[in-house]
């Protein structure tokens, strides 16, 4: 396995000056003023990324993430250790740095291509792949000083995804642009890694890095806390920011003022373990059960039963299934959502949902008890599943999260094809 | 040394880039637009004439052409100096987002600066010819010369450039100093006119034997003084090499102090 970026005993120091003196006159004056803090932002990092893997850089805000990203991209020195860097890199730090607002689309497009080291001659071959790719081709011979933000955006993202690196940073940039134009950004992403390339990306939304990240390094304080496969990482990452939150809430509780306004927690289940590659390059989906969250609510008991009401697991397509989960609180919560997964074995997600997407009107849980899903017709094709549940916040911060906790099977007399058989029939007509 | 210059080699396209964006982003949106490289030394020249033909008259004969010939050089010089003292802290955001070799960006300023200089040889060379000064072979020595300049205009510029990133003050400082370094430097006056115990003086003014040189060329179409015009060379190169070493130590730290 040959790597890529090797980062090595890492270190990066900054000065903290309260009120840097700019000025000889400043100097002069204030000679024994100045006040400097050091600032470790990195400390002995060590880091090994295989080339054609992607990994996430998490963690929460000044740990770190930017400056080792900044480091790599070799914008900033490092103050010991040092990075080994192996092919081209592409840096897409701030989109549109560089862009001239008195010169046209077409002459930034130049501009900006040469600053990310993209000969002339290179520039012209993706030229019209870049004005495509950012759906400017009406504007393109116009000033960008006339350009609305998102098309600036959308111009300097182009540019920088088409300068074909070995090595992509990506820092947080995915959040531009609108849904369609985001969409695409990730294709494009997913497009590298396909091509084999490596691709290092900062970011906060955990489901974007689940379904895209092969490895996860977790930065806190300046240091690694772990680092590994990405659904490992995540889960030990979303463990303590579950604990630090409920702290948090419990301090608000106590000012009397529950309020709770919390960071933008994506639906933790939401597109959770759609595969990006097929099962046999991942050995994260094996059929392994894994569990994580903090307990507070306990899943004691899952199963499933019949038309019958006995246990079961194997069933007929179109059959009413239940599943039932027995659940323990062990310190009273108010928010509280039950959810399920279903996963073929070849990990596409069937389907899923929680009382919050169905907008159940639950008033209160019991402190414990049993919660039922009656899913009227199991409308999926013969093959092997996994159940998920979960016991959650509205934001997705897990009390309980079970993955692939039961296993069953589904057959069917007709031999139709794809994941779920939609209730239909054929009419001919005469015309 | 080596790395650091092929490092600004694999980035000549976006020094190519920045020169030109330079130069068409200086006049943009006036109306005569670039036609303005030509227009500014014309119309200085034309002020010149006026001024030193009919108001103040100076015994040199075609003063105002020997003012010209050594006042475009020294612009050259001069404003590569005062745009590139400030060229990296101006160009903070691209040095706090991105990547690249940093002496692209006080390198783009010279260079932007040369084109413009060579550029204004089309009113120099007419003018000259016009007012019946001959044009002779010691016009061979010109490159010459340009590319000692050059050298000098580099390592003063990189040197100015880095240093302005840790001593603002510096910007303007070299205001000033430039100010006064154009006074003592035989371009307003033949050299000649120095007394003679002023003249040790000049000897410290590095950049006499370039202007000096301009002179003979152009304005007395007499080959320059080869021996001071070779060891003018000889300083700046040395000069321009530790330009380029301080220059490599000082950027470490450019992205996190601008």
């Amino acid at each position: 396995m040959s790597i890529a970026v090797n980062v090595i005993n890492l270190s990066k120091k900054f000065y903290l000056y309260q009120d840097r003196a700019q000025t000889l006159k400043e100097r002069i004056i204030f000679w024994n003023r100045q006040k400097t803090e050091e600032f470790w932002a990195l400390r002995d990092i060590n880091l090994t990324v295989p080339k054609g893997a992607t990994i996430g850089l998490i963690g929460r805000n000044g740990s770190g993430k930017s400056t080792l990203l900044k480091i790599i991209s070799r914008i900033l020195y490092p103050t010991a250790g040092e990075v080994r860097i192996n092919g081209r890199v592409s840096t897409l730090l701030e989109l549109g740095a560089g862009f001239h607002p008195d010169f046209t689309g077409r002459e930034n497009i130049f501009l900006n291509a040469s600053i990310l080291g993209l000969s002339r001659k290179e520039t012209e071959r993706y030229l019209n792949e870049i004005i495509e790719f950012a759906e400017l081709a009406e504007f393109i011979d116009h000033p960008v000083r006339n350009y609305s933000s998102g098309m600036y955006v959308r111009l300097g993202f182009s540019v920088a995804v088409h300068v074909d690196p070995d090595i992509l940073l990506v820092d947080e940039v995915m959040a531009v642009g609108d849904l369609a134009f985001q969409k695409k950004c990730l294709e494009k992403i997913n497009e590298f890694r396909r091509k084999g390339k490596t691709i290092i990306f900062v970011t906060h939304d955990m489901s974007l890095v689940q379904r895209i990240c092969d490895y996860v390094a977790w930065l806190e304080n300046g240091e690694l806390k772990a680092d590994g496969k990405a659904h490992e990482v995540v889960n030990k990452y979303l463990d303590l920011v579950a604990t630090r939150e409920e702290e948090r809430m419990l301090r608000e509780r106590q000012r009397g003022e529950l309020q709770a306004e919390t960071t933008a927690w994506k639906e933790l289940g939401e597109g959770k373990k759609e595969p990006e590659k097929p099962p046999s390059e991942g050995g994260f989906f094996e059929g392994k059960a894994a569990r994580w969250g903090n307990r507070q609510v306990e899943i004691t008991m899952v199963k499933m039963l019949n038309q019958q009401g006995e246990e079961c697991y194997s069933f007929e397509c179109g059959q009413p299934v239940t599943i039932i989960m027995q659940y323990v609180m062990h310190k009273e919560v108010s928010d509280l959502v039950f959810g399920i997964g279903i996963f073929r074995d070849d990990n596409i997600h069937c389907y899923g949902s929680n009382t919050d997407i169905d907008r159940c009107q639950i008033e209160g849980y019991p402190p414990s008890g049993v919660v039922e899903c009656q899913i009227q017709n199991l409308h999926l094709l013969e093959g092997r599943y996994f159940l998920d549940v979960a016991a959650h916040t509205k934001e997705g911060i897990p009390y309980d999260y079970w993955t692939k906790c039961l296993e069953f099977t589904v057959f069917s007399r007709i031999k139709d094809v794809g994941i779920a058989r939609l209730e239909h029939r054929w009419v001919v007509q005469v015309n | 040394m080596w790395q650091q210059i092929k490092e600004i080699y694999a980035y000549r396209e976006m020094l190519k880039n920045l020169v030109a964006k330079e130069l068409r982003a200086r006049y943009k949106g006036s109306v005569l637009g670039f036609l303005w490289t030509f227009f500014n030394p014309l119309l200085v020249l034309v002020v010149y004439s006026v001024v030193f033909s009919f108001v103040m008259r100076v015994q040199l004969e075609h003063y105002s052409m020997f003012l010209f010939v050594g006042l475009l050089p020294w612009n050259y010089l001069a404003t590569s100096a005062q745009m590139g003292v400030a060229s990296i802290v101006a160009g903070g955001g691209l040095v706090k987002k991105t990547y690249f070799p940093r002496e692209i960006l006080p390198l783009s300023i010279v260079l932007a600066n040369l084109v413009n200089y060579l550029l204004s040889l089309f009113i120099l060379l007419p003018a000259l010819l016009i007012v019946q000064i001959p044009l002779t072979i010691a016009l061979l020595a010109f490159p010459v010369v340009l590319v000692a300049q050059t050298l000098l205009v580099t390592g003063l510029t990189l040197l100015l450039a880095a240093a302005n990133v840790y001593f603002r003050d510096l910007e303007h400082i070299t205001g000033v100093v430039m100010m006064a370094w154009f006074f003592f430097t035989p371009i307003l006056y033949p050299l000649e006119m120095v007394p003679p115990e002023l003249k040790g003086l000049f000897l410290f003014n590095p950049v006499v034997p370039v202007i000096k040189a301009y002179q003979d060329i152009f304005f007395y179409g007499q080959f320059p003084d080869w021996a001071s015009l070779g060891s003018f060379a000889g300083g700046a190169m040395i000069f321009l090499v530790l330009s380029l070493t301080v220059f490599n130590r000082l950027q470490r730290n450019f992205a996190e102090v601008i």
